[in-house]
């Protein structure tokens, strides 16, 4: 294991942590964590395709930062229709 | 030289990434929270620099300044956009 893949391993526990905040905090400070997370998980996806050496998975990391942005758009409309 | 570099970079990324991400846990309300979310653009572009150090303008040199200027185009915009509906919230 390379000094890439240990930065993509320590970088995976702030998602559980993110996880915790977006259940148990209200509605709006929960779309606030899923945001810090979705960019969490793109850098994971980077490192893990730097540590990997397969380009492929930055292709993923490119997808998911695009996914993660319109999805948290949509989730803070959802949420101001909803009240 | 070229690995020092490299190895120095990624480690701050992940120090920014994990003082934003500890950031959004300990704050008490969502825009003190939002602030920190806005952080991990630094991380991005750290890490993005790591991986360009490492293997110039490769392959995934190339997607790593694409996936840093997208995160850094994208982040303020979102970051603005959940604050607006944070403000609408709390006048309510």
């Amino acid at each position: 294991m390379n000094v890439w893949l240990w930065a993509a391993a320590v970088l995976t526990v702030p998602l559980a942590v993110l996880a915790i905040v977006g259940i148990r905090r209200p509605l709006l400070e929960g779309v606030v964590a899923l945001e810090a997370a979705g960019i969490d998980a793109t850098l994971v996806l980077l490192l893990l395709a730097e540590g990997t050496r397969r380009q492929a998975f930055a292709d993923l990391a490119i997808v998911l930062a695009a996914m993660s942005f319109a999805g948290s758009i949509a989730f803070v409309r959802f949420v101001e229709r909803l009240r | 030289m070229r690995d020092a570099i490299s190895s120095a970079l990624l480690i701050a990324g992940v120090a920014v990434e994990l003082l934003a991400c500890s950031g959004v846990l300990l704050m008490r309300d969502a825009l003190d929270r939002l602030h920190y979310a806005g952080a991990g653009t630094l991380a991005a572009l750290l890490l993005a620099a790591a991986v360009l150090v490492r293997d110039s303008f490769s392959l995934i040199g190339d997607k790593a300044i694409l996936l840093a200027a997208f995160v850094l185009v994208s982040a303020p915009v979102l970051t603005h956009f959940t604050a607006q509906a944070i403000d609408r919230e709390s006048r309510r």
